[in-house]
């Protein structure tokens, strides 16, 4: 299994196909769930507390905006241990985690430095892009090996 | 600043989202209930929501998916069902993820269709999507062909 | 049990900046209630398209989405709250537009705000509380006319101030720095008590504001707490008597800054700067010491200067005023040095917070920084208009306190 970062990090599409075809997603909710499910100071909705924007500044200068640094308090960590890479070129809209365009460009920056597999893609507008989409996905997992 | 207690540690809660036109998310939670053993199954507009430990929540997946492949979706979610921080309830609106959510809705009749047509198609022989990154310059014979379609 | 006011909110990043629950606090503790607008995704796609701003950001997007279905009347509220992140510039371009954009087109009140993951509740407490007032309280904002024997106590970040006010007419002053709260507020309303020759089994109703108001409030059983916001604009109108149409009233504290957009003597939007003491009162206060003349000499004196004379590189108190030390060692006059820190001081809330609310005239300067004609008339300059000081300027919270606590007379 290999840990695939997924863009939108908060995409059901990805999320599922990276999983259907027995790969680890690394996704928004992963990372929520880690602070949801730890004890601290209590900071709803998202358990997410001003030490994190500070957690960020490992990835964002300080003049950066703390949504930003907040965020990528979430994906910095998950950007240093994927292993590959799934990019959706045309998420415009993926809110809430995503909707930031300042973090997604960081994001998206980030994975680009990084030497690992990567796929980019745009999201399927007909049923012949569909099977296109769906055949590349399937074509680059199965190429990333790993036990399943 | 207040202790914060987590509740549901060492779960997750996974989405499973149907778009079928055979099976409904009322068909999904009849089954799923029926395979829960303890897991906490909770119906919603589009799906269910299942928690419980990882292991569980998984072979409950694993069979629900074989109700429908092509058209039952899953994915994970950051907190427990029916939680009051992401409840539409208590927000007075959707959380920012639930339009996402109605965003990629759109979008997946299509890869419905595509995970249909790879199991009699080999893989190998579809053509790569198009690439973002690579800008090609628009063919000339084929901006001429394009002029002339919208001249005619 | 009055149902909350329902606050409406329009952001980008609070959650994420591990702001959320302040914001939240900071609603509950004045009676509000926060919520988001409830639109559907087809509502975000054809509204961000027609409002017409086409920034990157989805939670922006849906900001604009929501915002439109609040001026549409598609989802009730009672007021609006925008935050978006500190220092991110297609938020602030937002930000501004939203707020401009409800304030033409409801008669929703709005604050908006940019956070940053230090923002706690109690910075957001006088604007909620606001916020809260004018979405509840048009009633009690609406009186124009002081009634009955009325105190008026504001307990400032630098000064206490009293008034007590007899039909319509201020018969008693006080003043004083604040030092020790309760101490400095008995002290103050003595003397204006002195001063109008009565006592305090006279007072009909009292009302407080400014920072101390709710220890001060509650040690004098006072009928009405009132955040500054409101308070001070309707003190300045009625001082200025200029209780119908627009104003603009600017109050340079000493601790924080305010800038408000009135309308009938009901603040529509607002700012309150109060980040860097290098854009308050106390700047003034340290160049007026380092100048060797009391403080009320140092608005006369910037008078016979020319503050562009003296490089000032710094907004910072501790630059600045280093600055100014190095300008009068380097030869330059007093007169200039006074003038130039008013400059600083009037540039400085003109660039950081006249941006944010739409100046209508009259300007009307209040707060004890009116009196220093210097930073009146550098920020005269600024704006281009003449600023409106009215009488007792420096006892304007006082005078609101005492004004609107005559609404509470029959009560008692």
């Amino acid at each position: 299994m290999v840990k695939v970062f997924i863009y939108p990090a908060t995409s059901l599409i990805l999320s599922d196909l990276v999983a259907r075809y027995g790969h680890t997603p690394l996704s928004s909710a992963v990372a929520i769930r880690e602070r949801i499910q730890t004890a601290g100071l209590e900071s709803p909705p998202l358990q997410i507390t001003p030490e994190e924007p500070k957690k960020g500044l490992r990835w964002a200068a300080v003049e950066v905006p703390a949504g930003v640094r907040g965020r990528m308090s979430l994906y910095g960590p998950q950007i240093e241990a994927c292993e590959a890479a799934i990019i959706i070129n045309d998420a415009d809209l993926a809110f809430g985690c995503m909707g930031c365009a300042r973090t997604n460009e960081l994001v998206k920056f980030l994975l680009r430095q990084k030497d690992i597999p990567k796929l980019d893609l745009y999201y399927p507008k007909s049923e012949e892009e569909g099977v296109q989409f769906v055949s590349a996905i399937k074509r680059f997992l199965d190429g990333l090996g790993g036990q399943k | 600043m207040t202790e914060y207690t987590p509740v549901h540690v060492g779960t997750v809660t996974k989405y499973v989202v149907v778009e079928s036109f055979d099976i409904t998310p009322a068909d999904l939670a009849v089954r799923a209930y029926e395979i829960a053993k303890g897991a906490m199954i909770k119906e919603t507009c589009f799906g269910l929501v299942i928690n419980g430990k990882e292991e569980e929540v998984d072979r409950i997946i694993s069979e629900l998916r074989t109700i429908d492949p092509d058209h039952i979706f899953i994915k994970d979610r950051g907190f427990p069902p029916g939680d009051p921080r992401r409840c539409r309830a208590n927000l007075g609106g959707a959380r920012p993820g639930y339009h996402g959510m109605e965003q990629e809705m759109t979008i997946i009749p299509y890869v419905s269709h595509g995970l249909e047509v790879i199991q009699t198609r080999d893989i190998q022989t579809v053509p790569a999507p198009q690439n973002p990154l690579e800008h090609t310059d628009l063919d000339v014979n084929r901006l001429k062909k394009l002029i002339e379609a919208q001249e005619s | 049990m009055t149902p909350p006011v329902r606050i409406a909110q329009l952001s980008c990043g609070p959650e994420y900046s591990g702001i959320q629950h302040e914001i939240d606090v900071a609603a509950h503790a004045v009676g509000g209630e926060i919520f988001y607008p409830d639109i559907a995704l087809r509502d975000v796609r054809r509204d961000f398209d027609r409002f017409g701003l086409d920034v990157r950001s989805p939670d922006l997007k849906l900001a604009i989405a929501r915002a439109m279905a609040l001026v549409e009347g598609r989802v009730e509220a009672d007021a609006v709250f925008i935050a978006t992140c500190f220092r991110c510039a297609e938020a602030a371009i937002v930000r501004n537009e939203l707020r401009r954009y409800i304030t033409e087109h409801s008669k929703l009140p709005v604050v908006s705000y940019s956070f940053t993951e230090r923002t706690t509740s109690g910075t957001l407490l006088t604007r909620m509380e606001a916020l809260t007032t004018i979405a509840r309280r048009r009633a009690l904002l609406a009186r124009e006319v002081q009634q009955g024997i009325t105190l008026g106590l504001d307990s400032g970040s630098a000064t206490t101030k009293a008034i007590v006010m007899k039909d319509n007419k201020i018969i008693g002053t006080g003043w004083q720095p604040t030092t020790e709260v309760l101490k400095s507020a008995n002290d103050v309303i003595d003397h204006a008590l002195m001063e109008a020759g009565i006592t305090r089994d006279d007072i009909q109703a009292v009302g407080t504001t400014g920072y101390g108001r709710f220890l001060v409030g509650k040690e004098i059983r006072a009928d009405l707490i009132q955040e500054e916001l409101t308070v001070n604009s309707k003190g300045a109108v009625y001082l200025a008597n200029r209780q119908h149409g627009p104003a603009t009233v600017i109050d340079i504290g000493g601790m924080d800054n305010k800038a408000i957009s009135v309308m009938d003597g009901i603040p529509g939007t607002f700012t309150m700067g109060g980040i860097c003491a290098g854009a308050s009162g106390r700047f003034l206060e340290m160049t007026a010491k380092r100048l060797g003349v009391d403080i009320t000499e140092l608005g006369p004196l910037a008078m016979k200067g020319m503050g562009g004379r003296v490089p000032m590189n710094s907004y910072c108190i501790v630059f600045g005023t280093q600055s100014l030390v190095n300008a009068l060692a380097a030869g330059s006059t007093r007169e200039d040095v006074a003038a130039a820190a008013c400059h600083s001081v009037a540039e400085q809330v003109f660039e950081q917070q006249l941006q944010e609310v739409d100046i209508k005239e009259p300007v009307i300067m209040v707060g004890g920084t009116s009196l220093i004609e210097g930073l009146v008339f550098a920020m005269g300059e600024l704006l281009q208009t003449k600023i409106v000081v009215p009488p007792h300027s420096q006892y304007i919270g006082a005078v609101g306190s005492a004004l609107l606590a005559s609404g509470f007379i029959q009560e008692r």
